[in-house]
């Protein structure tokens, strides 16, 4: 299997006067973890939620583990998993019942615990959902979206409110997810986040894409085309400090 | 249709862990069956009779005291203008003025008879009724004493119901439909309006679950709810209450079923036109409350204002209620209720079309 996994190309979506997409067009090569990277309002939602066959795209075409998203959104529902931005899970559900619903949803019978455990969470399985922390609502969710295996897990702005020690744990989950071999996109605001766990990274600007390629190339494009900054060489930064005095063990209980 | 049910059987687990849910579906009707069953508000009560004798002898005297010998009368004495003020205030039901020529005697022929004057209340007015009667029959049965006769014709009355219909009989039917509305409209508006702007129901609809099965598995779970709350309370009813339902338990079962439909299909209308959490309890006040009055759910329709019978006639609980209480408590059949029936079916249809046009998951 060769080819990108994910394939967009002139993808185009206004709403009323405000044209959020302008013509978007990257691929995501199996294996990867690609980020979209840019500014509120700048489109990355609109992107991931057309792959996502959330959303219909005005124009342009976007095909995802090899299904057309718009001639066949159920199919690519099948075949990825997702985390969107401002969502929730129903209430009164204990997480182990959330992640069993969702396997319900895909037609599947799955082992809740052992997806639980994958991200942490087994001793909260008889907890309700709603009485989670942000960091372990997000790995619920991280959870409810591996129930179907997917090929593609999409992540919007995953580490969006959490604390230092959630974050990290975060990547390290992502990490492990694409080191069992599933590809991921995600969308993120934070540099830092961009820079120490995706392979590559598009910028998106105003509905389009103004860079892409792997995060070094990025700096060093830019060192080439000579810009320069003051730089003071800092042996660590303040968020070295805050995890060495707090540690890197998370507490969101 | 297993990813439906599997699914409508996770929502109801959950539902039964949501306390606040439980309370107004199950124990609120249950509280209010109750509370209204005690107050027992239709019972038929005493006839409160006020007495101003002008006379002031023996023999009114010897009258007063054979109207205190009948229970259903409650006495009191005044001047005719107290009397006739409290009777004006709702505080008697009949004031009776015992002339001051008033005498246990025959009449010299041609002579005239004392005459008794009988004021009656027309706020309540089956007690004046009732009241007029006794006090009729006392004059006859004084009449007979002193003319020494028998009367010409003697009245045996037998009572044809075996027991008295109480309020809570008439009540049940009333808070089963209440129910099933309240229970209705509620669920789906809540429920949805909540899912909908919390980014729930755009979660799921992230995955492959089509629209269709995700509605299905929503309105099943429903309306299993409806019907274990409309068994719970009619079981309470007979129970504690001692209510009887005369018609078919299997007609009222379907009834409710038909109301549950409506009710569901009248949430889904009115959900369409409920953006925020904020504005659902206030179109849910404006939907149910009218309905709660003026469908029969506590008191007969008869006491309904004329210029809102036309309203309160074609309200979708009034004729779900109507049927209920034909079939619970006058023991009538599904084609005796067919009037009530098209109403329900009609409104399900009206309500049902506006929730596919306007109804949306998102």
């Amino acid at each position: 299997m060769s080819g990108p996994i994910v394939s967009v190309r002139d993808l185009r979506k206004s709403y009323g006067a405000i044209e959020a997409l302008a013509g978007v067009s990257f691929d995501v090569a199996r294996g990867e973890i690609f980020a979209l990277l840019g500014p509120n309002g700048a489109g990355k939602t609109t992107t991931v939620e057309i792959l996502e066959g959330l959303r219909t795209a005005d124009a342009g075409s976007a095909v995802v583990a090899g299904i057309d998203v718009r001639r066949d959104p159920s199919g690519v529902k099948e075949r990825i998993g997702v985390q969107l931005q401002s969502s929730a899970f129903p209430e009164n559900f204990l997480a182990r019942e959330i992640v069993q619903l969702f396997g319900v949803f895909y037609g599947r019978r799955v082992d809740a615990m052992e997806l639980l455990r994958s991200v942490g969470l087994e001793e909260k399985a008889g907890q309700r959902s709603e009485k989670l922390s942000g960091g372990q609502r997000q790995r619920l969710s991280i959870a409810v979206a591996m129930v179907n295996e997917p090929q593609v897990l999409f992540l919007d702005e995953p580490t969006t409110g959490l604390d230092p020690q959630a974050r990290r744990n975060l990547w390290d989950l992502v990490r492990g997810i694409r080191a069992r071999g599933t590809t991921v996109l995600l969308t993120t605001h934070y540099m830092d986040e961009a820079e120490a766990l995706c392979d590559r990274v598009a910028i998106v600007d105003r509905g389009r894409v103004v860079a892409l390629d792997a995060p070094r190339a990025l700096v060093d494009g830019l060192l080439a085309r000579g810009f320069t900054k003051t730089v003071v060489q800092q042996q660590a930064d303040l968020e070295d400090v805050f995890l060495d005095l707090t540690g890197h063990a998370l507490r969101d209980d | 249709m297993g990813r439906v049910l599997r699914y409508t059987l996770f929502l109801s687990r959950a539902y039964l862990r949501d306390r606040t849910a439980l309370f107004f579906g199950f124990f609120f009707p249950l509280l209010f069956m109750g509370l209204f069953g005690v107050l027992d508000l239709g019972a038929f009560g005493t006839v409160s009779l006020g007495i101003v004798d002008e006379a002031g002898n023996a023999d009114s005297a010897a009258f007063r005291a054979a109207l205190g010998r009948i229970e259903t009368l409650r006495l009191t004495e005044g001047s005719r203008t107290d009397e006739l003020t409290s009777l004006g205030k709702g505080e008697r039901d009949l004031v009776v003025v015992i002339p001051g020529d008033f005498r246990i005697a025959p009449a010299a022929a041609g002579s005239s008879v004392p005459v008794l004057t009988l004021y009656e209340s027309e706020a309540r007015p089956e007690q004046a009724n009732v009241g007029s009667a006794i006090i009729t029959q006392a004059v006859d049965q004084m009449s007979f004493a002193v003319s020494r006769t028998q009367p010409i014709v003697a009245l045996r009355r037998e009572a044809v119901q075996g027991r008295r219909l109480s309020y809570v009989d008439f009540l049940t039917p009333g808070i089963v439909g209440m129910t099933i509305m309240q229970l209705g409209v509620s669920s789906v508006m809540f429920g949805f309006v909540v899912d909908r702007q919390r980014g729930v129901i755009r979660r799921i609809m992230a995955t492959p679950i089509p629209r269709r099965s995700y509605m299905a598995a929503h309105v099943l779970h429903r309306l299993v709810v409806a019907i274990l709350q409309v068994l719970i309370l009619i079981g309470v009813a007979v129970l504690a209450f001692d209510v009887r339902i005369v018609g078919s338990m299997a007609a009222v079962l379907l009834l409710a079923l038909l109301g549950s439909v409506l009710f569901l299909c009248v949430g889904f209308a009115v959900t369409a036109f409920v953006a925020t959490e904020n504005a659902a309890p206030a179109v849910m006040q404006l939907v149910t409350l009218p309905q709660l009055f003026l469908s029969g759910v506590f008191f007969s329709r008869d006491v309904v204002p004329a210029f809102l019978r036309p309203i309160s006639d074609y309200l979708p609980l009034t004729f779900l209620n109507d049927a209920l209480r034909q079939v619970a408590i006058a023991g009538a059949s599904l084609g005796d209720v067919r009037g009530d029936l098209v109403g329900i079916v009609v409104w399900t249809a009206i309500t049902f079309a506006i929730a596919v046009r306007f109804f949306r998951l998102e």
